[in-house]
Parts: structure tokens; C-alpha cells; sequence
């Protein structure tokens, strides 16, 4: 990277957590320091909120995906907003007039204490997994584009982010969660527009656009339903509704930024903003990739992405031959490009489609061979977006997409190891460990809650770092856990006869469902969210009508 | 605090909940005359 871009990165950072630290000053008590003393205006949790969602390896990944299957991947976004909506006519108000710092916590009031501990179990067991691949995974990728050692980049990140949460609490999360999202959004609006700029003068952005729909890239609306297949809108709705329901009303993670609320309408205003902005926002990452597929129609791409991966089949035999192939493809596929633009007749897109389908074949080839030389299965959609700035963009964008990238990282692992560390507290230390002690002391535990959340983050990270077929299981594992705790909080919410032991038989019950489906079936990782709240609910309401699980009085904390 | 405090906007929070999907249909209706005017 140029001087330049160094100094845009370095500049990005010292201001961010300078700002966040000094927004925080004054965090010298538990509520505070772990929700900001409910002082929140709602543009800063709006913006938490989103900065908390969106993470480096999102970031990366979205163009990526974009310019190797299109933007369908929208989709799965569609739910969200009917999530905000229900979550905060239901989940807000019970939170905020609970007064509770966790969303485990209400857990017991409405039910038992071994409830809370189970589910927040399942929040620590599910988040601590998480936020190590978090941190390593951007250093990963910058890795294989940079050549930047890994271990440096995510001790560097993570010295910072443990620093700043440690200090300064939520406030500083929340208000270096604001500036990352700031950046985020100049990053992907620069990103865009140069990518535009750098497309041929004879192609323009019109051309650019047919181009991406013939090759199958703007499909933002898929209508065809398929339970296997995520990237559909009718699994973007009902699956995407039910993800989106466990993320943001029952993980902690996204509970305690609209915790820090003044009042119950900013906490809505704060995540109606998201369900009006996420959408659009995941559109133009997506539409960035599909520019990007479209100048790398007129500009040779490298048969990988992957570097590393590049470099072990040039040293195969057959590597000369495959690259002469693939040239001869990509000339083809130009050519045939610049034709459809001009003509735009049927003749023009079939002899497009064939170029881009046996261009396809021969980068699958080097796909293909990258994987019998590594021994292991290859993708490198992750690597697409890096190159394309690291080799295409002016000085000082670049510093500017790069500052972006930490700063998704950033902002989603401060959010994490704030939550870890306030269900430690709350829900483990003050509940089962200590009840009456004062508030400096649990001050004090905080602190050291989040510095321990904070070490451990880094040295998982530095672990995993090597092992990459580990960070695709630990994602799928998040996935299996979400399902069970929203069961366990629609029975909390709108139920009265249920009780602590039926809440708590159903959420194993739950979890046992989505395992069972994770196995035995090929039913996309969205619907395990639907299995498990569903069977939650059921399994929850059946034991009602039993001695065992029914209430003595109804529930007074419920929604109905 | 409590929930019946207004929206800054709209009335009513059902109103804002009815305004956030009526949104919603007409961004993906919007997507999808985006995916048919470029994708012959």
C-alpha cells in the first residue's frame, strides 16, 4: 500500500477510538458503563446496530458473492424489516420497562433461574465461538491479498478494540460503532463509484447493467421456491423474518445497543431506521460486486483470486496450457461483450452467453486444479473484491476501503466481547456468584469481564487462523442455536400458563429438532431458525396443559 | 419512560409499522423491475 493509504487507515483508526473514548468518559458506574446509563440518542444506536451486523468478512464477502452467483443474496435480508416491526412492538417495551440489562435476565423474571442459565449459556457458548473467528477472519484475507502476516494483524486489531471496550464500555462501542458506520457507508459509496468510473467509455453503466442481467448477475427477486436453496424470495421472507427475529431480539449482541435507549421510541426509531436502511444498503454492496463482474469482463482477471492458491498450480504441468485456454476465453468473452452492447439482438446475447459459460468451464478448471493441489475443497469469492481495489483503485481510496474493512471488523467484535462480558456479569457472576456486592465492585468485574472476553477473542483467533474449514463449522454452529432461543422468547412473550420447566424442556426439545434437521436433512441453515422456534413453542405450550409445566398464576410480564 | 410515547413522524407507531411494509413491497417491487429491465 502507498504511504497515502496508510495514512488514510491509520488516521481512520486513531480518530474513531480517539472519539469513542472520549464520548465515553464518565462510564464510572455498572449502568453506564454496560448500558450507557440509558442516555442513547437513536441515530448512534441506528448506526451501532448496523455496524454490529455488519462485519469485515461480510464486507469482503457480499461483492464477492455478488460477482460469482449475483445479487439473489439479497434476499435473505427481506424479512428483516417485518422483524424490526414486531420487535418493537413486543420485545422493546418488555425490555425497557423490565429495566433488565440482559435479555436472559427478563428470562428469569418471567420464568425460572435455571432458564436464564441455559439460554444464557447458549448465548456465551454461541458468541464466544463466534468472535474469535470474527477477528481472525478479515486477517485472514488480507493475508492472502497483502501478504500482510496474520498473527500482526490480529493482535493489532484486537490490542485496539479490547482497549476501547475495556475503557470506555458501551459508550465508547456505541459511539466508535457510529464513526465505523460513517466510514463503512463513504467506503462502499467510493467503492462504487469508482468502480463505475473505471469501466470502458464504449460500455458506460447502462451497457454495464445489461451486461451483469444477461450473465445472470441482477436477480435481486427470485420467485421459484426451493427449500434447499436460501437465496429465494419466499425463504427470504419467512427464513430471513425468523433469523432476523433471533438476531435482534433475543442476541445480546443487538439486544443491549437498543438497551441503551432514553426512552422506548428512540430504542423503535433506532431499529425502524434499520429495517428502512439495511435493505438498500445490502443492494449496493451487491451491485458493487456485479460492477466489478463487468469490468473484469474488459480487464483480465487472474484465473484465481487466491494468491496463495495462484501460485501452487503455476508450478503444475498442465498450468501453461489451462492459463492459454483461459486467455483465449476471456478474449472471446470481451469481444462478444462489446458485440451484445452495441447490437443488444438475440444472436448478440447467445454468442455472449456461450463466451461467459466456457469462460466459466475454464476458470473452473483452475478452480478444479487449485483443489487437487491444496487437498481440500477451493473457493475464493473472498479474495475477488481485495484484489480488484488493491490492484484498480487510486491512492487514498484504497486507504479509504481498507479503513472500512477494520472498521466492520471493529465494530462487530467491540459489540461482541461488550455482550460477552455483560451476560458474564449479569447473568453468571452477579446471579451466581456474588449477589450483594457494590457497584464499583461490579464495575470492576466488568472491566476485567471484557479484557478476559477480550484476551480470549485474540488468542482463539490467532488459533483458528490456520484453520479454515473450522471457521465454515463454527459459522454453522451459530446457526443451530438462534431457533431455540427465539422459541424460548415468544413463549416468554406471549404466553402466561408456561412455566420455567416447560420453557426449559422445549428449549432442549427445540435444539434436539434443529440438530436432527442439520443432519438428516439438506433443508437450508435459514429454516433451523423456523424448526426450532416452532418446535419450542409447541413442545412449550403442550407441557402447559401438564401438572408439570403449567403456571400456578399467569405470568404479569408477558405481552398478552 | 414508557410506550405510548409518540412517533416523531406518522401518529400513530402503527401507522409508522404500515408505512415500513408498504416500504418494503415497493422496494422489492422495485427490485424486481430492476432484474426484469436488465435481464432479457
Amino acid at each position: 500500500m502507498n504511504w497515502i493509504d496508510w495514512a488514510v487507515l491509520i488516521a481512520s483508526v486513531v480518530f474513531i477510538v480517539g472519539y469513542g473514548l472520549w464520548k465515553s468518559r464518565g462510564s464510572d458506574s455498572v449502568s453506564n458503563y454496560l448500558l450507557a446509563g440509558k442516555t442513547m440518542p437513536w441515530y448512534a444506536m441506528a448506526l451501532s446496530i448496523m455496524a454490529t451486523q455488519a462485519s469485515a468478512i461480510t464486507f469482503i464477502s457480499t461483492t464477492g458473492q455478488a460477482y460469482v452467483d449475483g445479487m439473489r443474496f439479497v434476499q435473505i435480508y427481506f424479512g428483516l424489516p417485518i422483524a424490526m416491526i414486531l420487535i418493537c412492538a413486543t420485545a422493546v417495551p418488555l425490555f425497557h420497562r423490565s429495566g433488565v440489562y440482559t435479555a436472559y435476565e427478563y428470562l428469569e423474571r418471567r420464568f425460572d433461574a435455571k432458564t436464564r442459565a441455559l439460554v444464557s449459556g447458549i448465548f456465551l457458548i454461541q458468541r464466544g465461538l463466534a468472535v474469535g473467528i470474527a477477528l481472525s477472519a478479515p486477517a485472514i484475507v488480507l493475508k492472502v491479498i497483502l501478504g500482510w502476516p496474520d498473527h500482526w494483524t490480529t493482535l493489532f486489531m484486537g490490542v485496539v478494540v479490547v482497549g476501547y471496550t475495556t475503557l470506555g464500555g458501551i459508550q465508547a462501542v456505541t459511539w466508535t460503532d457510529f464513526q465505523q458506520m460513517l466510514i463503512m457507508f463513504a467506503g462502499l459509496i467510493v467503492a462504487l463509484g469508482t468502480a463505475i468510473w473505471l469501466l470502458p467509455s464504449d460500455i458506460g453503466l447502462g451497457g454495464a447493467l445489461h451486461l451483469a442481467g444477461a450473465a445472470g448477475r441482477l436477480n435481486p427477486v427470485v420467485t421459484s421456491f426451493d427449500w434447499n436453496d436460501r437465496y429465494n424470495i419466499w425463504n427470504g421472507l419467512i427464513g430471513g423474518l425468523f433469523l432476523s427475529l433471533a438476531y435482534f431480539g433475543t442476541d445480546q449482541s443487538q439486544v443491549q445497543r437498543y438497551l441503551t435507549g432514553k426512552s422506548i421510541a428512540a430504542s423503535r426509531i433506532s431499529l425502524l431506521f434499520n429495517a428502512i436502511a439495511k435493505v438498500p444498503m445490502q443492494f449496493f454492496i451487491l451491485a458493487t460486486g456485479a460492477v466489478v463482474f463487468v469490468f473484469y469482463t474488459f480487464t483480465a482477471p487472474p484465473i484465481l483470486f487466491d494468491n496463495a492458491a495462484l501460485k501452487k498450480i503455476q508450478q503444475t504441468q498442465s498450468y501453461t496450457q489451462l492459463q492459454a485456454k483461459y486467455d483465449a476465453a476471456f478474449t472471446v468473452r470481451a469481444k462478444a461483450a462489446r458485440a451484445y452492447v452495441s447490437a443488444q439482438d438475440e444472436a448478440s446475447l447467445t454468442a455472449y452467453r456461450t463466451a461467459h459459460k466456457e469462460f466459466e468451464a475454464a476458470k473452473k478448471e483452475g478452480s478444479d486444479l487449485a483443489a487437487t493441489v491444496t487437498g481440500k475443497s477451493f473457493n475464493d469469492t473472498n479474495y475477488i473484491f481485495l484484489t480488484f481495489v488493491m490492484q484498480y483503485l487510486p491512492v487514498g481510496v484504497v486507504g479509504l476501503i481498507m479503513a472500512s474493512i477494520f472498521a466492520a471488523a471493529m465494530s462487530t467484535i467491540s459489540a461482541e466481547i461488550n455482550s460477552l462480558a455483560t451476560v458474564t456479569v449479569i447473568d453468571v457472576y452477579q446471579r451466581h456468584i456474588r449477589r450483594n456486592a457494590t457497584d464499583q465492585h461490579y464495575l470492576t468485574v466488568s472491566k476485567i469481564a471484557t479484557l478476559f472476553w477480550g484476551a480470549y477473542a485474540v488468542v482463539t483467533a490467532l488459533f483458528s487462523s490456520g484453520l479454515g474449514s473450522l471457521i465454515e463449522a463454527v459459522n454453522m454452529i451459530g446457526s443451530l442455536f438462534y431457533g431455540g432461543l427465539l422459541g424460548v422468547f415468544v413463549l416468554a412473550f406471549f404466553t402466561k400458563r408456561v412455566n420455567g420447566t416447560a420453557a426449559f424442556i422445549a428449549v432442549l426439545a427445540g435444539e434436539a429438532a434443529i440438530f436432527w434437521a442439520a443432519k438428516y436433512t439438506d433443508i437450508s441453515f435459514l429454516w433451523y431458525n423456523v424448526i426450532g422456534c416452532v418446535v419450542v413453542v409447541l413442545v412449550g405450550v403442550l407441557l402447559s396443559y401438564t401438572p408439570v409445566g403449567s403456571q400456578q398464576e399467569p405470568s404479569s410480564v408477558s405481552v398478552f | 419512560m414508557n410506550d405510548i410515547d409518540p412517533p416523531p413522524f406518522l401518529g400513530t407507531w402503527r401507522n409508522v409499522y404500515a408505512a415500513v411494509v408498504i416500504y418494503l413491497v415497493l422496494l422489492i417491487l422495485g427490485f424486481w423491475i430492476f432484474k426484469v429491465t436488465f435481464s432479457p
